[in-house]
């Protein structure tokens, strides 16, 4: 068994660090260890434990920030958010059930250091677009602090979206302020079926390209919309989602604008908010994904006009599963098959495809490939030595999370 | 200023005709004339000739020039339109000045991935202009849109009035190309979301010209909102004006834009544009909403209750867009207005929370009378960016000193509250030397470590952003007690 | 901007109120945005604000100004763009007109560049050497193979066949057959009256029918412009005080209501001679009452109401002279009447960006010329347009050379939609 410290403070933690520099050992840092299948795996001496760094030290609603401890659970930040009728607008996801796992929704450490945003990505941002400090002890075993607490901040590098979506690899984080949004006090959906995909994607371009704020937008196809929500959707017919946040009474004129707007297309049908939270949710956290657990499963990000081309190349390849979010530019593929990841072939038509201009996430690794699998897209060498120095800047000693992201890294 | 090398400097004649090999015809500028006219950018209160000033055309040239540079020794500092109020841009004595002038033209307009590819040069209102007719906009507008080039904004994470809504430059970047000191190409993020490894676009953005050089730009652009509509409301203190900006966010409503003026700030725009704004009052705000007609219809409404609620003692709405434009006319005059009213004036760029402005207001007010300045403010409510001028003549001796004195003391006391050094000009060389005030030593030396990993010889726009010059070598030190735990206190399992 | 003027330097009244300029320049950068040159050439030193530098320290230092300081103010077209679009008031054109003044009295130019400058300013001003000239060019264009470049360029410039003279070249007075609503003195000009002679005929027939007498003065010409942009000071002053003599006399005994400008380049100019005597204690007084009358022609039309008209049904793409834009910041008066007289007006992109013509620029810098006018087409021609419709005939000669577009005058299309003939360059 790998030892496990359990620091109970920053100060705890710097003296960890220390200890570790001084004694040459490698650190995992782990929060409730939700997201730990994301990425590599991590072989270490010890295994750092942050879940007692935790805590919201500051929360303003009228300056819509909060500053909270890297252990805090998610659900405890977001029930204090809700007091205040805020949330955070990325929408951080859950994988857990991907994995198999009970519900955990991790910590806010993980949401920010893994960088994963759901649906509302498109509009919203990820969670780097709501970090607006972080504080962290480094690779020296230093306590520095980058960023602030308000909104509008270019004093110094902005080294807290560095940090952001990093694993855990630069430093070991203390303390994070993020934005905080109003929750809107309405969400409907807006659905057409039964579209192909590449009508889908040029629906949802024209909805993106309206004025009526489409928030989100996915594509569900025929095979799986009945994995959705509790049979919000009808089976057996694909989903064009089109989500609308706001008002009460505005989002569902937005609603009709938008309907009309796309009147040449059959098929409307008005999800309420109800039943649109949790449909939505499920698309963030690819809850229909979670049945197969030893099956592959990626995320592919690609310009949103791309996808259906992707999907239409990888059919011909191996049998998988998939659904659109992002407008088109986020694409879930569950492989249908446990010994394969498909790395290769996925990788190779995104390249062919798109170029630079996209990449796959492995999400979920067979269990036979965890110590084979390359999950996060290979840099290009210049990169790949770019993020080296930066990595050697911040953790000389390579102490932390070694090998999480890349080899070495 | 780093210390001018003087065998650099004597080494110029060399340096020119290298860099004519590299950039043929008039891109390499050595008439000791010529070259005052790179002698600042929009900060004039630090001026400096460089050596000599290169206008590349192509990124090979940029990614030779720098390689060029990086073999000699060379520093560079980039330049994109010299419109900084920090003084980004400002030359050094011994290095070149890199211009990225001729970098102007629009690469693609991507409508179905709702993006556009620039090249830096391109000024910002440019990008909103190559896509309006087609029902888009580029949402960042920094005040200085019209001649601000997209390099620098993305060099200083540039922002404007609609922030709180829309973010800064970096919440509407999609990708870059930069060329490192030592002529490395990369090509960061693109038209795809959640670029793989370390976000090294978002510490791209806002880094001053530190880390490399802006080739081109791939940013987001929005459909053009339905409608815009604008409430002008007057305050008898700027209390009340601050509890309506505090109620409003309460409602969860998230305004496109919300300026506050003060009096001094109301007289000289009114003075100079004459657009009707109450002369009584002691504040003036300005909050914009944008989106569908239902719903901008329906957020008048209630923000104009809050403002009553809140004591407005004067309350318009806009009915037309002639008339959004009218209230807006005099907030956008406000600079000029203020530069017409004293000789010169010195713009300050803080941030604090909202809620602490009266206090903020207050405390600046004691010292504009101790200081005996003038000074007028501007603010940002929407996302705490406050814009105090300091107004001065500096054909008075010790006055602009004064003037320094003061603003450096602003921008303390905005730290002070919980803020930060500057919102959206960036520190440059003006703010350099009061980094100590925000970071301490250990923030500031791994932003330095960040620097050391992108230019290791500290060529690429030294004497910006750091009290101190970089000393990479120094700075990768571990210091460690060799061997033993030293801290048996804690947890272990 | 902080300058460094001596006192014995700011004895001098251009040197002071030169000084006043660049003191109100904060540095801000926003005039380079709107610079052509700067659009095109991406170098500070084709900026306003660079050249506002070069020209400061041109003045200050005293003495031979650097040959790229003169290349870099050369290379300036005069648009004043950057006057529309600067927040402080910087009073550009002034100090470049100094500058160039001071260059003119302190840079001698090679050879063959005097001569050139000393030709243009010598014949363009003057109709019947002009006349004149044009006919040598007609001959010479078989030979022009042979000659510099700048020659053939100027040779290319010259139209094939001259249009009839001018009637309103010589002194003459044309009453109106209406009720008479005033009584106005027009500049006839001096190169309009031999290439595009049609616009003061347009103009006469459309003031006559709105009620105005228009006379052209004894002694008026040239209004002086031409050689003012080349620095010859003593030149232009000289074509002015004639014009102010002339319209001055006018004003003492019959009375004038106006003085009528129908090339926006010469309307900046006459609008500028109450500042060109400003300290000439014997002409002040009148050059100021002269600029305070002088109205562009599309001002003066607004003044008296066109009414509406039925409509044309010609798509009219509106092409705005800088020299009325920015030199006189009219923009809408002559847009919304040719809407009146019902054309079906359109606005190209980049409407504040000069065409390259700029008086003598465009022989002058024939490359930079080149390519604002291939982009100036290239807007324009990307509304459609039918017609293209401006207020300065520098602006039609140099657009004509690039589209096979007609180009009039505004008050052509005015005049025939109020009953005069249909421009000829129109095809029925």
């Amino acid at each position: 068994m790998r030892e496990v410290w359990k620091p109970q403070n920053v100060s705890e933690l710097q003296s960890a660090i220390k200890d570790a520099l001084s004694s040459q050992i490698t650190l995992e840092l782990r929060g409730s260890g939700s997201k730990r299948r994301l990425g590599r795996k991590v072989h270490s001496n010890v295994l750092v434990d942050l879940s007692r760094i935790s805590g919201i030290t500051l929360y303003e609603p009228e300056e819509m920030i909060i500053t909270v401890r890297p252990g805090t659970p998610l659900a405890e930040i977001e029930a204090a958010l809700a007091q205040h009728n805020q949330r955070l607008a990325f929408d951080p996801p859950s994988y857990v059930a991907l994995w198999g796992a009970s519900s955990d929704h991790g910590t806010i450490g993980g949401a920010m250091m893994t960088g994963r945003a759901g649906s509302r990505r498109l509009t919203a941002g990820g969670p780097r677009d709501h970090c607006l400090g972080v504080k962290a002890v480094n690779g020296f075993g230093e306590i520095c602090a980058a960023g602030g607490r308000v909104v509008k901040n270019v004093t110094g590098f902005d080294i807290s979206k560095l940090v952001t979506g990093s694993f855990g690899t630069l430093c070991a984080v203390s303390e994070l302020t993020l934005k905080t949004h109003p929750t809107p006090n309405d969400t409907v959906t807006l659905a057409l079926l039964g579209l192909d995909d590449v009508t889908a994607v040029d629906t949802m371009r024209q909805a993106m390209s309206s004025s009526c704020q489409v928030s989100a937008a996915a594509y569900l196809p025929e095979q799986i919309t009945n994995h959705f929500a509790n049979n919000t959707l009808p089976p057996h017919i694909s989903a064009t989602l089109l989500r609308l946040d706001g008002f009460h009474p505005t989002t569902r004129a937005r609603a009709e604008t938008l309907s009309n707007q796309l009147k040449s297309i059959d098929g409307h049908q008005l999800i309420p908010c109800t039943e649109s939270r949790p449909l939505w949710m499920e698309i963030s956290n690819a809850q229909c994904f979670s049945q197969n657990i030893e099956h592959a499963l990626w995320h592919i990000s690609v310009p949103p006009k791309n996808g259906p081309e992707i999907i239409d190349h990888l059919r011909s390849m191996f049998k998988f599963d998939y659904y659109f979010d992002w407008a088109g530019g986020g694409i879930w593929v569950e492989i249908k098959n446990q010994s394969h990841d498909y790395s290769t072939e996925i990788r190779q038509t995104i390249r062919d495809l798109v170029g630079g201009d996209g990449h796959a996430t492995l999400m979920r690794t067979p269990h036979d490939l965890i110590d084979v699998a390359a999950p996060f897209q290979p840099l290009a060498p210049e990169i790949e030595a770019i993020t080296r120095r930066i990595k050697s800047q911040f953790d000389p000693m390579g102490i932390f999370n070694p090998g999480r992201m890349y080899k070495g890294i | 200023m780093p210390t001018p090398n003087s065998n650099l400097i004597a080494r110029r004649a060399e340096f020119v005709s290298a860099l004519r090999t590299i950039v043929p015809g008039e891109g390499v500028i050595d008439d000791t004339v010529a070259l005052a006219a790179y002698e600042c950018d929009g900060l004039t209160a630090y001026r400096q000739k460089p050596m000599i000033a290169v206008l590349p055309e192509t990124v090979d040239q940029v990614s030779e020039v720098l390689r060029y540079c990086h073999n000699v020794g060379l520093k560079v500092v980039p330049r994109g339109a010299g419109t900084s109020l920090s003084g980004g841009a400002l030359p050094l004595a011994d290095g070149i000045i890199l211009g990225l002038g001729k970098f102007n033209k629009i690469l693609d307009v991507d409508y179905e991935n709702q993006c556009a590819v620039v090249q830096p040069g391109v000024t910002n209102l440019a990008i909103t202009h190559a896509v309006t007719n087609d029902g888009f906009y580029y949402a960042p507008d920094p005040s200085s849109q019209i001649a601000c080039s997209i390099g620098g904004n993305v060099a200083e994470n540039a922002g404007g009035v609609h922030c709180l809504k829309y973010g800064t430059t970096t919440n509407n970047l999609m990708g870059v190309e930069i060329v490192l000191m030592d002529g490395t190409v990369l090509r960061l993020g693109g038209k795809s979301l959640n670029e793989p490894g370390l976000d090294l676009l978002g510490v791209i953005c806002g880094s001053e010209g530190l880390l490399g050089v802006v080739t081109e730009v791939t940013v987001r652009i929005l459909p053009v909102p339905e409608i815009r509509r604008a409430l002008l409301l007057g305050f008898n203190s700027l209390e009340s004006a601050g509890t309506c900006v505090s109620s409003i966010i309460g409602q969860g409503i998230i305004p496109a834009g919300m300026e506050i003026m003060d009096k001094l700030a109301i007289e000289a725009a009114e003075a100079f544009v004459n657009v009707g704004y109450p002369l009584d009052a002691e504040a003036i705000m300005i909050v914009e909403l944008d989106g569908s007609a239902p719903e901008v219809d329906h957020l008048i409404d209630i923000v104009h209750g809050l403002a009553k609620d809140s004591g407005a003692t004067s309350l318009r709405v806009s009915n037309n867009e002639d008339e959004r434009l009218s209230f807006w006319a005099g907030r956008k005059a406000a600079f000029p207005a203020i530069g017409r009213i004293s000789p010169d004036y010195y713009c300050i760029d803080g941030t604090i929370p909202r809620r602490t402005l009266p206090e903020v207001l207050t405390r600046i007010n004691k010292m504009s009378d101790e200081y005996n300045l003038r000074v007028a403010n501007v603010f940002h409510a929407g996302d705490g960016n406050l814009h105090p001028m300091v107004l001065y003549d500096a054909s008075i001796p010790g006055e602009l000193e004064k003037a320094e004195k003061l603003g450096s003391d602003i921008l303390t006391l905005c730290v002070d509250v919980g803020g930060v050094l500057t919102g959206e000009h960036g520190v440059g060389v003006e703010k350099r030397d009061l980094m100590e005030v925000q970071f301490s030593s250990s923030d500031i030396d791994q932003q330095q470590r960040l620097k050391c990993a992108f230019d290791d010889q500290g060529l690429l726009n030294p004497g910006k952003v750091f009290p101190k010059l970089c000393r990479c070598a120094e700075l990768g030190q571990v210091h460690v007690h060799g061997g033993k735990l030293r801290f048996p206190e804690l947890d272990r399992l | 901007m902080q300058t460094g003027f001596s006192q014995e330097q700011l004895k001098s009244a251009p040197m002071a109120s030169s000084q006043e300029v660049i003191k109100s320049c904060v540095h801000c950068g926003f005039c380079t945005a709107t610079c052509p040159t700067y659009l095109l050439l991406g170098d500070e030193l084709d900026s306003p604000r660079g050249r506002i530098y070069l020209m400061k320290e041109m003045l200050e230092k005293g003495g031979k100004p650097s040959s790229s300081t003169v290349k870099h103010v050369d290379r300036c077209l005069s648009c004043l763009s950057c006057m529309t679009t600067c927040p402080s008031g910087v009073n550009y054109m002034h100090l470049v007109d100094h500058a160039r003044a001071y260059i003119e009295d302190n840079y001698q130019r090679p050879l063959f560049e005097r001569i050139i400058r000393n030709t243009l300013a010598r014949i363009l001003p003057n109709p019947t050497l002009f006349r004149l000239s044009l006919r040598l060019a007609a001959w010479g264009r078989p030979f022009q193979f042979l000659m510099p470049s700048r020659i053939k360029n100027m040779i290319d410039m010259a139209p094939q066949k001259l249009p009839p003279k001018d009637l309103f070249e010589k002194p003459n007075l044309a009453k109106t057959d209406t009720l008479r609503r005033g009584r106005v003195a027009m500049l006839a000009g001096c190169a309009q009256t031999v290439l595009a002679p049609q616009i003061n005929a347009s103009t006469v027939r459309l003031l006559n029918r709105l009620g105005l007498d228009v006379l052209t003065a004894e002694g008026s010409g040239c209004c002086g412009a031409l050689p003012h942009h080349l620095g010859k000071t003593k030149d232009s002053h000289a074509f002015a005080k004639a014009n102010i003599s002339a319209w001055i006399k006018e004003m003492d005994t019959d009375g004038l209501d106006a003085i009528i400008v129908n090339a926006s380049g010469c309307g900046t100019t006459v609008k500028d001679y109450g500042f060109m005597f400003r300290d000439d204690p014997e002409w002040a007084d009148r050059a100021a009452r002269v600029s305070e009358i002088t109205k562009d022609i599309s001002e003066t039309i607004s003044d008296l109401k066109l009414g509406p008209l039925k409509p044309m049904g010609m798509r009219v793409a509106y092409h705005a002279a800088c020299s009325l834009q920015h030199g006189q910041q009219i923009r809408n008066e002559p847009k919304a009447l040719l809407r009146l007289a019902g054309f079906d007006v359109v606005e190209p992109n980049e409407a504040h960006i000069c065409c390259g013509s700029a008086g003598t620029y465009n022989l002058m810098q024939p490359e930079i010329a080149g390519q604002l006018l291939e982009r100036k087409v290239k807007n324009i021609e990307a509304t459609g347009p039918a017609v293209i419709a401006t207020g300065n005939i520098g602006c039609m000669t140099q657009i004509e050379k690039g589209t096979g577009i007609p180009v009039v005058h505004t008050v052509e299309l005015l005049d025939w939609a109020t009953g005069g003939p249909r421009p000829e360059r129109l095809a029925p």
